[in-house]
């Protein structure tokens, strides 16, 4: 594999996981927030809804979209099958449910007294949120690195919504499975290694940080 | 100020999702600038009611006015009003980071500006003789001490009303006295209104201008289990009151007149009834378990109906190793030193 192509498939990889991870992130979060905060009727229903969401195979939502975003389906109209975006929004889809989890139960640790002393202290609900969060903020980060893991790692959506267009939607898992079914076996290690290292170093350029701080 | 009340309750009802009543008082006047004592047994709403009057719960019915205002009727005033009353939970919250940043976390959100933070911060650690610990992190502070820090947290602040949920559960004895002065202090120097729970009968009378007694969700007057009054009789070294014939209760000194004492559920020993012989007095009462409740920790919350009725707390192992459940005849037992007098 020439070094160019294998540098644009790592970039894809990072670039579509790492803005389906932030993305998710951002609708998670407050999400989970919420939930941790306020006690109502169906509360253990969307949780229930979420831990079943959480083990939705790849393939499952891949063809989900398929359908969705064919140029037949309802979101046809877009044009954005076998597109970076199809991938990122189906990758958005495949990690909600484990960060909105991840970050339930972390901000559910400190919620309660956390922003009881916030609000006590004079702070109005935003501030008292955003306390929880800062106190929640190591358990979040791995809750975040958990998303990435799963998005960076999963083949079925790539697969499905990119295509596995050279230079264009492939990234190292669809590459990994491309080379694999040439049965150029070696090229698929070395792929599977590198994305195994990708994501060894971010988790410690995340963990260096983070006891940096503490 | 004076007479004017910080907190005016009517017809005040809390309770839970899908559960009964955790409180229900007819009414209830704070005046303004006082000390306020609510005493009662694990359960008995205070809790509840402190977070009532901390503004952080709102009463599924009735009235409550703050300082003339009903502060439920707009978020703008409920988030202002606030502002005026801290809550000192029982066991308190530290923000991560150091004592200074949760110190300052109140004046912070008041918009109080940053070159009077030190200042008041030094203030504050030295009135809960902390000083120095500005810059300490959180996690290395005893229980005692991080209890010192959320006071200090919230005296900063120089609340209308300072409420205390047994301020002085977690602290050495060494600190209890201080911490009762930092309570007379706030109360002198700033005519902050002060509401706290205590089990500590001695300490509520000595700290509080007035002292409530609560029960079940509901403010009493001396009714609660283990107060028990008489007329005192005496023979110079010893005291006694006999609330019911028969049953009399002991306990030291020279006591004459009509006198409440009351017994501190945690100080009552328990026996199978079958040990009636072998137990030496005095204060020794039989009866059978009537109410048997779990609560945290392990513990047993029991009630003892017979020639007296008493409430107490024991173990669960305890219960176990001594065969003891629901219905079980039982003796009860406490020091005379355990009894406290409440005067009229």
């Amino acid at each position: 594999m020439i070094l160019l192509e294998l540098i644009k498939t790592i970039w894809v990889s990072l670039k579509v996981s790492g803005s389906a991870t932030l993305i998710a992130s951002l609708l998670a979060v407050p999400l989970a927030l919420f939930l941790a905060g306020n006690e109502f009727k169906g509360k253990r229903l969307i949780l229930l809804i979420n831990q079943t969401w959480m083990a939705a195979p790849t393939v499952v939502i891949g063809l989900l979209f398929y359908f969705l975003l064919s140029r037949s389906g309802p979101l046809g109209a877009f044009g954005i099958l076998f597109s970076q975006t199809a991938m990122m929004i189906g990758q958005i889809i495949l990690i909600l449910p484990l960060i909105i989890g991840f970050a339930y139960s972390a901000l559910r640790q400190v919620d309660q007294k956390a922003r009881l002393t916030a609000l006590t202290l004079g702070a109005n609900p935003s501030q008292a949120g955003w306390m929880v969060i800062k106190e929640a903020k190591y358990a979040l980060i791995i809750a975040l690195l958990a998303g990435f893991a799963r998005a960076v790692s999963e083949v079925g959506i790539s697969m499905m919504l990119g295509g596995n267009i050279r230079g264009e939607t492939r990234n190292i898992t669809t590459a990994i499975a491309l080379e694999s079914s040439k049965g150029e076996f070696s090229d698929a290690v070395v792929l599977g290694i590198l994305l195994l290292g990708i994501t060894l170093g971010i988790n410690l350029l995340v963990n260096s940080g983070l006891r940096e701080k503490a | 100020m004076g007479m004017e009340p910080a907190y005016l309750l009517h017809q005040i009802g809390y309770r839970y999702p899908a559960n009964k009543f955790v409180l229900d008082l007819e009414r209830l006047e704070v005046p303004a600038g006082k000390i306020i004592a609510l005493v009662g047994p694990n359960g008995a709403g205070k809790t509840t009611l402190l977070l009532l009057l901390g503004l952080l719960k709102k009463p599924t019915r009735g009235d409550l006015k703050f300082f003339h205002s009903d502060p439920w009727q707009s978020r703008e005033l409920l988030y202002e009003k606030r502002k005026e009353v801290v809550l000192v939970t029982h066991h308190p919250y530290l923000f991560q980071g150091t004592v200074f940043e949760n110190l300052v976390f109140g004046l912070r959100v008041r918009g109080i500006p940053e070159p009077e933070w030190k200042g008041r911060a030094e203030e504050a650690l030295a009135m809960v003789e902390l000083d120095g610990f500005e810059d300490q992190p959180v996690k290395g502070l005893s229980a005692g001490q991080s209890q010192r820090v959320a006071l200090a947290r919230a005296i900063i602040i120089r609340p209308r009303v300072l409420l205390l949920d047994e301020p002085t559960a977690n602290i050495d004895a060494s600190m209890v006295s201080r911490v009762e002065s930092v309570i007379s202090e706030v109360n002198a120097q700033l005519s902050t209104t002060v509401i706290f729970s205590t089990h500590n009968f001695s300490q509520a009378f000595r700290l509080a201008d007035q002292v409530l007694y609560f029960l079940d969700g509901k403010q009493v007057k001396y009714s609660h289990e283990n107060y028990f009054s008489g007329r005192a009789e005496t023979d110079g070294a010893i005291s006694w009151i006999e609330p019911k014939p028969g049953a009399k209760i002991f306990f030291p000194g020279r006591h004459q007149g009509h006198l409440t004492v009351v017994i501190s559920p945690e100080k009552i020993e328990m026996f199978p009834a079958s040990q009636k012989q072998t137990i030496p007095g005095p204060n020794i009462f039989s009866g059978r378990i009537t109410r048997l409740e779990m609560a945290e920790n392990n513990l047993a919350l029991l009630r003892m109906s017979g020639e007296l009725n008493f409430r107490l707390n024991r173990p669960l192992s305890e219960l176990d190793k001594k065969g003891i459940s629901l219905s079980s005849p039982v003796l009860v037992r406490f020091a005379p030193e355990a009894v406290e007098l409440i005067r009229k």
